[in-house]
């Protein structure tokens, strides 16, 4: 999408359960990513936009959650029923990048799931104590709260800046990757915040009741942005 | 003669029982317990007594002194908020379980013991909350002990074993003396100091749920780190069955401690 010379367009399109593993409702945090990396990004998520998915330089990154690889490689391995879903949407795919696992992992993971759950939780306008959010990630993806599939988060630092954390299990360790985009230090953040989680025997009480104790309070926010505030003002020269 | 020296208990009954066990399998008869037998650990009581039971010399640690006088911490005590929160909920959990009896056993114990050329603390000499981190700043490390007065000084608190020695070191000083017009200098060679850190009993932190302690032979001044398996499984059981944090379990049974410390090694504890 980088190199793309014209348009970029992302679409998530619902992945299908299978036998028992749940599939995550969508909870925005690619796309948010994604828009914030490429700020003209079109999303065309809502039917009113698959017309302009026909523009002829427009690059569609259609992304799709799926447990298994295809059997066959490349377009004619597609299931018919994602077929079904691009056609209603005027979309014809020529191009299958890859199945999401990443070469460096592992075929067999190490941890071994056959049923799959899910928890999500909005974490709005919530803004983390820094370290705190690094024991807690650490925790979460280690196995203290149940056995963790995969971990993805937008989260809010009280310094304006927000961080994107990718986790799947198998892979050495955690993406941590900075938006662009920085709030302002004024109150709490407008921008999404989720955290969505798979995997097994997940404590959904225990998760939330440990980042109710990593979250700032509207006065410790306020300690941390005034100083911000402070600098912002120095760094405009007065007229 | 060989001698034992134990640190952070922290309410372990297992991993203490199991300490002193190996202890008393080796003939050793003079055990020195540097503080922290309470906080995070489901057994206050259980530890306290123990030590109480066994006469074993003690000197107070930062949990003990906590317990006794209220939290009071410095920034060294919690690198977290999350930290922190947990550590309070430990507290009062500890608060509410110990008897009046141990708590005045407690309030009892000195800052720090001292035999002969060796000296017993929890922290440091200058206070039971001051980590001596093992890259602390050598300087300032042999200053704590130099100060002291002591030619060994026995540690705990960081819960990493460690054995430093602090040797081949000097300071020149040069005074400009703007009346005489010339430079006097004068250079000290330091002597050898030692800081012996027994890491920890109940909440080991050196990437194994092992025990660890020290026995020191004060005729050779040979230190020795032993490692000690125990039964965390009935630790974390306890502490699941107390109603503490189950995450604490999880982090017991992992080999990290109940929550995280600060690392900074050159921060001086201001309380």
């Amino acid at each position: 999408m980088r190199s793309h010379q014209g348009k970029c367009g992302y679409l998530r399109l619902d992945g299908y359960p299978s036998n028992e593993l749940e599939q995550v409702s969508d909870s925005g945090i690619d796309k948010a990513f994604l828009k914030d990396q490429f700020p003209e990004l079109i999303d065309l998520s809502g039917s009113h936009h698959a017309s302009r998915s026909q523009q002829g330089d427009l690059l569609t990154l259609i992304e799709l959650p799926q447990f298994q690889a295809p059997q066959h490689a490349g377009i004619t391995g597609m299931d018919p029923r994602v077929k079904n879903q691009l056609e209603a949407l005027q979309l014809h795919p020529d191009r299958y990048l890859h199945f999401g696992r990443d070469p460096e992992l592992p075929n067999k993971d190490t941890l071994e799931f056959k049923k799959l759950e899910y928890f999500s939780l909005s974490l709005k306008a919530s803004v983390w104590d820094p370290p705190s959010l690094n024991t807690l990630w650490f925790e979460l993806v280690n196995g203290a709260y149940g056995d963790v599939y995969r971990a993805k988060a937008l989260m809010n630092l009280p310094d304006g800046r927000s961080m994107f954390f990718n986790w799947i299990v198998s892979q050495e360790s955690s993406q941590f990757l900075p938006l662009e985009e920085i709030s302002a230090p004024n109150g709490r953040p407008a921008s999404l915040s989720e955290l969505v989680v798979q995997g097994k025997h997940l404590d959904g009480l225990r998760i939330q009741s440990t980042i109710d104790l990593c979250l700032l309070n509207d006065a410790v926010l306020e300690m941390h942005q005034m100083p911000l505030r402070d600098r912002q003002k120095e760094a405009i020269p007065s007229t | 003669m060989n001698h034992a020296i134990i640190s952070c208990l922290h309410a372990n009954l297992p991993a203490a029982e199991a300490v002193l066990n190996d202890i008393d399998r080796q003939g050793i008869d003079t055990i020195t317990c540097l503080g922290d037998l309470v906080g995070y650990g489901p057994q206050p009581n259980e530890v306290v007594e123990l030590i109480r039971k066994r006469g074993i010399a003690t000197c107070q640690g930062c949990w003990d002194e906590d317990i006794i006088d209220g939290l009071n911490a410095c920034e060294c005590s919690y690198p977290s908020q999350l930290a922190e929160r947990r550590g309070h909920l430990a507290h009062q959990w500890t608060d509410d379980q110990l008897t009046d009896e141990n708590k005045s056993f407690l309030a009892s114990l000195p800052t720090s013991l001292r035999r002969d050329r060796l000296l017993f603390v929890h922290g440091s000499p200058n206070s039971q909350h001051e980590y001596l981190l093992p890259d602390m700043d050598a300087f300032a490390a042999l200053e704590r002990v130099e100060t002291a007065g002591a030619d060994i000084l026995f540690c705990g608190h960081t819960h990493q074993p460690y054995v430093r020695e602090l040797r081949d070191g000097s300071i020149r000083v040069r005074l400009q003396n703007a009346d005489h017009g010339n430079d006097q200098g004068e250079e000290l060679t330091l002597p050898m100091r030692k800081i012996v850190n027994a890491g920890s009993v109940g909440e080991p932190r050196h990437g194994s749920t092992n025990a660890t302690y020290v026995i020191h032979n004060d005729a050779t001044d040979e230190v020795e780190i032993k490692e000690v398996a125990y039964d965390v499984g009935r630790t974390c059981q306890a502490i699941v069955e107390a109603g503490l944090p189950k995450v604490f379990a999880w982090r017991l049974s992992h080999g990290f401690e109940f929550a995280e410390q600060a690392e900074d090694a050159s921060h001086v504890c201001e309380r």
